[in-house]
C-alpha cells in the first residue's frame, strides 16, 4: 500500500525523464518508418502508400528469420546478432523488391499526372496486405493481430526494465534509440557522401536540370525506391520487437499513417525535416500518452494529438517545417 | 427525350433487377450435373446487395464528383459518409439534442447530409489552401482525427470501438415524407415491410425488394441533382479547375468559391448515402464509416468505373460487389459452390499436399482483397479512364448521345 502511494508521488518528479525515455523510443522508430517514405518522395515525388504494407512484410519476414535461428541459439549475444542477420537479410529482399516494384510498375507511368502513383501504389496496398494474409493463414502464423512468437524472441536484457533516474524503462527502448540514431547517421551519409544521395539531393531541387546534366534519373529511381523499400523493411523488423507494435498485417496501416504524419510535417523532399518531426511527433506522442495514463480519459488521444499536429502545421506551414518548394518531377 | 433512352433504360433494368434475379435463381435445369439456377445465384448479385451497391455507389458517386470533376484527390471523404451515419443512428437513439428519436427519417437524413455540408465548408476552408498531395494528406489527417474520436467516443455506446446500432423498439424508421408514409414503406432489411400481391398483380415484394426501391428511389434523386450540377456553368468551371485552374482563375472565376462548393455538395451527398447505409443496415461501426479503406473502395470504385464519369463510380461499384459476392465465403459464393459441385476425385487431385480443394480454400474463399487488388492496378495501367469513360472515348461521346445519335439514324 505504501509502496503504491510512493509511486504516485513520485509520478510528476520523475515525469519528464519518463516522458523523454519514452519519446526518444518513439522518435527512433516513427524517424526509421518516414525515412525511406521521405528519401523516395524527395527524389521522385511519389507518395509510396505501399511503405507501411513494404514495412509489414518486413515484420513478417524479420520475424521468420528470428524465430527460425533462434531456436538453436539462445544467448543473449546470439540472439542480438541473428537480429542484424534478419536486418541484413529484410533490407536485402525488401530493396530487390522495391526495384522490381519500380521498374515494373511505376516507371511506365512517370509521364502520366502524380495522382496515378499515388493510385498504383494505393492499388499494391491491397494486393501485398492480401497475399500477406494468405501466407500468415498458410503458414499458421497465428494469432494475426500480433505475432507473440516473433515478440519472445528478443534477449532477456532488451525485455528486462531497467530503472533510470528513478524511471523504469525497457532495455528495448534504449535499444531503438540507439538503432535509430544509427539508421539516421547512415542515411546521412549515403546522402552526403555517395554518388546516389547527391542525385536524390540535385533531384530534389530541380528533377529536370538534374536530368539535363546528364545524369541517369531512370536509374537512380530504381535504386532510390529500392533502398527506400528495403528501409521500410527495416523498419518492421525494428517493430517487429515492439510489444507496442508487433508483426501483423494492420501494422501496414499504422505505419503508413505514422510514416505520412512524419513525412508531410517535416516537409516532403527533406530528409532533415523527417528527422526533427520524427522527434517532434516522438515527443507529442509521449507526452499524450503520459497525459491519458495519468489525467486524460481518452484512449485515442496520442493518435489524435498526432493528426491534429498534422493539420496545424499544414495550415500553418503548407510545404511543412523544412519542405522545398517543388519537390520531383520526371 | 432521345438522349434520356439510356437513362430510362438503366432505371428500368434496375427496377425489374429483384423479379429477374427471381426468376433466373429458380431456373430447374440442370446441364451437365450443375443446377443453372445455383450457377445464376452464384454469378448474381442479391438484393441485399443490390441495395448496399445503391447507397455506397451514391458514396462514390460524390467521391468523384469532387475527386473526378475538380483533380483534387479527397483522400478523407469516408468522413462525410461517416457523419451521415453516425447522425442517423444517434438521432434514432435520442442521442442527438432537441431531435426526438421519432423524427421522420428524411429530417435525419437531411440534417445529417447539411452537417456534413457545414463540416465539409470548415474542412475546405483550411484544405484548399493547398493543392495535390497535400491537400490528400490534410484532408487524410482530418479524417483520421474523425476517425479516431469517433472510435473512443463513449458517448456513442459502451464499447465505442464497435460502433452502435439503433436501441428504440419500433419497426424502423418512419420516412417522413407525404403520402409515402400512408403506403408503409420503410428502410430497414430486418424489420422493414414487405408487400403481398402488389396492385392486384400477383407479385410478392420481400423486405429486401422494399429497401431496394426505397433507397433506390433517394440515390436516384440525388444521381439526378449531381449530374444536373455537373452540367451547369458550375460544373462547366470544375473541370476548367481540374484542366487548368490558372486559366481558370485568370479568366476570372474564383475558384476558391467553387472548389469549396464543389466540395460541400460532395460532402452533403456522401452523407446521405452513410444516413442511407445506417437506416438500412440500423448499426454503424467506426471501421465500415470512418476508415480510410472506407475512401479507399470508393476510389476503387470510381477508377474501376471511370474518374470523373459519376455514374461511372456506381457501376465501378456493383463489379467491386459481383466480384466480392462470387468470392465470398457465404453459402452463395463460388468456393461453397465448387466444393458442393466438383467430385471428390477432382478435389484431391493436385501436387502432393496441394489439392484443388485446398487451392479453393486458400485462393477463392473471401479472397476478392487480393483480385480487387490487382484489377484495380491494372486498371491504372492500363485502362486509366476506366470502364464508362473508355466507352465514352470511343463512342465520341456519353453513351446517352451515342444512342440518341443511332436512334435518329435508324427513324430515318
Amino acid at each position: 500500500m505504501t509502496g503504491l502511494v510512493l509511486v504516485d508521488a513520485a509520478v510528476p518528479l520523475f515525469a519528464p525523464v519518463g516522458i523523454t525515455l519514452d519519446a526518444l523510443s518513439k522518435a527512433a522508430l516513427y524517424v526509421v518508418i518516414a525515412s525511406g517514405l521521405s528519401l523516395i518522395f524527395g527524389l521522385m515525388g511519389v507518395l509510396n502508400f505501399a511503405h507501411g504494407s513494404l514495412t509489414m512484410v518486413g515484420a513478417y519476414l524479420g520475424g521468420a528469420v528470428m524465430v527460425a535461428f533462434v531456436s538453436g541459439a539462445s544467448g543473449d549475444a546470439a540472439r542480438l546478432l541473428v537480429f542484424f542477420v534478419a536486418v541484413a537479410v529484410v533490407f536485402a529482399a525488401l530493396t530487390a523488391l522495391g526495384a522490381a516494384i519500380e521498374r515494373t510498375l511505376i516507371r511506365p507511368i512517370y509521364d502520366r499526372e502524380p495522382l496515378f502513383q499515388i493510385l498504383l501504389t494505393f492499388g499494391l496496398v491491397l494486393v501485398i496486405d492480401e497475399l500477406a494474409r494468405i501466407v500468415v493463414e498458410l503458414r499458421g502464423l497465428r494469432p494475426q493481430t500480433e505475432w507473440q512468437a516473433a515478440i519472445g524472441t528478443a534477449p532477456d536484457f532488451l525485455s528486462n526494465r531497467y530503472g533510470i533516474l528513478g524511471t523504469p524503462t525497457r532495455g528495448l527502448y534504449l535499444f531503438e534509440a540507439l538503432v535509430g540514431l544509427l539508421v539516421v547517421a547512415a542515411i546521412f551519409l549515403f546522402l552526403t557522401r555517395t554518388r546516389y544521395g547527391l542525385y536524390i539531393r540535385a533531384g530534389s531541387e530541380d528533377a529536370e536540370m538534374t536530368q539535363a546534366l546528364g545524369i541517369d534519373v531512370r536509374r537512380a529511381f530504381t535504386v532510390v525506391f529500392g533502398v527506400g523499400s528495403g528501409l521500410a523493411g527495416l523498419a518492421g523488423v525494428l517493430l517487429m520487437w515492439d510489444p507496442r507494435f508487433g508483426a501483423s498485417v494492420p501494422l501496414g496501416v499504422e505505419a503508413l499513417l505514422i510514416g505520412f504524419i512524419v513525412v508531410i510535417i517535416g516537409g516532403l523532399g527533406s530528409f532533415k525535416g523527417t528527422v526533427v518531426a520524427g522527434v517532434l511527433v516522438g515527443f507529442v506522442d509521449a507526452l499524450m500518452t503520459w497525459l491519458f495514463i495519468n489525467y486524460v480519459d481518452f484512449p485515442g488521444l496520442p493518435e489524435l494529438v498526432m493528426f491534429l499536429v498534422l493539420v496545424v502545421v499544414l495550415v500553418v506551414r503548407p510545404k511543412g517545417l523544412f519542405g522545398v518548394a517543388e519537390v520531383g518531377g520526371h | 427525350m432521345e438522349t434520356h433512352a439510356v437513362h430510362v433504360a438503366v432505371v428500368a433494368v434496375l427496377a425489374l433487377y429483384p423479379f429477374l434475379y427471381g426468376f433466373l435463381v429458380g431456373v430447374d435445369v440442370s446441364v451437365l450435373g450443375v443446377h443453372v439456377g445455383d450457377l445464376f445465384d452464384v454469378f448474381l448479385p442479391r438484393i441485399t446487395t443490390m441495395v448496399f451497391v445503391l447507397y455506397f455507389g451514391l458514396f462514390a458517386m460524390s467521391f468523384d464528383f469532387v475527386s473526378g470533376y475538380t483533380g483534387y484527390l479527397s483522400f478523407g471523404h469516408a468522413m462525410f459518409y461517416g457523419i451521415g451515419a453516425y447522425f442517423v443512428i444517434l438521432a434514432g437513439s435520442g442521442k442527438v439534442p432537441v431531435l426526438p428519436a421519432e423524427a421522420p427519417f428524411m429530417l435525419m437524413l437531411l440534417l445529417g447530409a447539411l452537417l456534413a455540408f457545414v463540416v465539409a465548408v470548415l474542412v475546405g476552408a483550411v484544405s484548399f489552401r493547398l493543392t495535390g498531395v497535400y491537400f490528400a494528406m490534410v484532408t487524410l489527417g482530418f479524417a483520421e482525427v474523425a476517425h479516431v474520436f469517433v472510435r473512443n467516443w463513449s458517448y456513442v455506446g459502451s464499447n465505442p470501438r464497435d460502433g452502435t446500432s439503433v436501441e428504440f423498439d419500433r419497426a424502423g424508421y418512419e420516412v417522413g415524407v407525404p403520402f409515402v408514409d400512408g403506403l408503409g414503406v420503410k428502410i430497414g432489411r430486418l424489420t422493414g415491410d414487405s408487400f403481398e400481391n402488389v396492385l392486384g398483380t400477383g407479385v410478392d415484394l420481400g423486405t429486401a425488394d422494399v429497401s431496394f426501391y426505397a433507397v433506390g428511389v433517394v440515390v436516384l434523386l440525388c444521381y439526378l441533382a449531381m449530374q444536373r450540377i455537373v452540367h451547369s456553368p458550375f460544373g462547366r468551371v470544375m473541370v476548367a479547375i481540374r484542366e487548368n485552374e490558372e486559366r481558370a482563375e485568370a479568366v476570372g472565376y474564383n475558384t476558391f468559391w467553387y472548389k469549396m462548393g464543389a466540395f460541400g455538395i460532395s460532402g452533403f451527398f456522401a452523407a446521405v448515402g452513410g444516413g442511407l447505409f445506417a437506416g438500412y443496415r440500423r448499426s454503424v461501426a467506426p471501421e465500415n464509416t470512418f476508415d480510410l479503406f472506407v475512401t479507399a473502395d470508393a476510389l476503387l470504385a470510381t477508377i474501376i468505373g471511370g474518374f470523373g464519369t459519376l455514374a461511372g463510380a456506381l457501376y465501378g461499384f456493383l463489379f467491386h460487389e459481383v466480384l466480392q459476392g462470387i468470392l465470398s465465403t457465404e453459402s452463395h459464393g463460388l468456393a461453397r459452390f465448387l466444393r458442393g459441385t466438383l467430385s471428390d476425385g477432382v478435389l484431391s487431385a493436385g501436387v502432393g499436399e496441394f489439392t484443388v480443394l485446398e487451392f479453393i480454400n486458400v485462393f477463392v474463399d473471401g479472397r476478392a482483397g487480393l483480385y480487387l487488388g490487382v484489377v484495380f492496378v491494372l486498371f491504372v495501367l492500363f485502362v486509366p479512364r476506366g470502364l464508362l469513360g473508355t466507352l465514352r472515348d470511343r463512342l465520341d461521346g456519353t453513351v446517352a448521345e451515342a444512342v440518341a445519335r443511332r436512334l435518329r439514324r435508324y427513324r430515318r
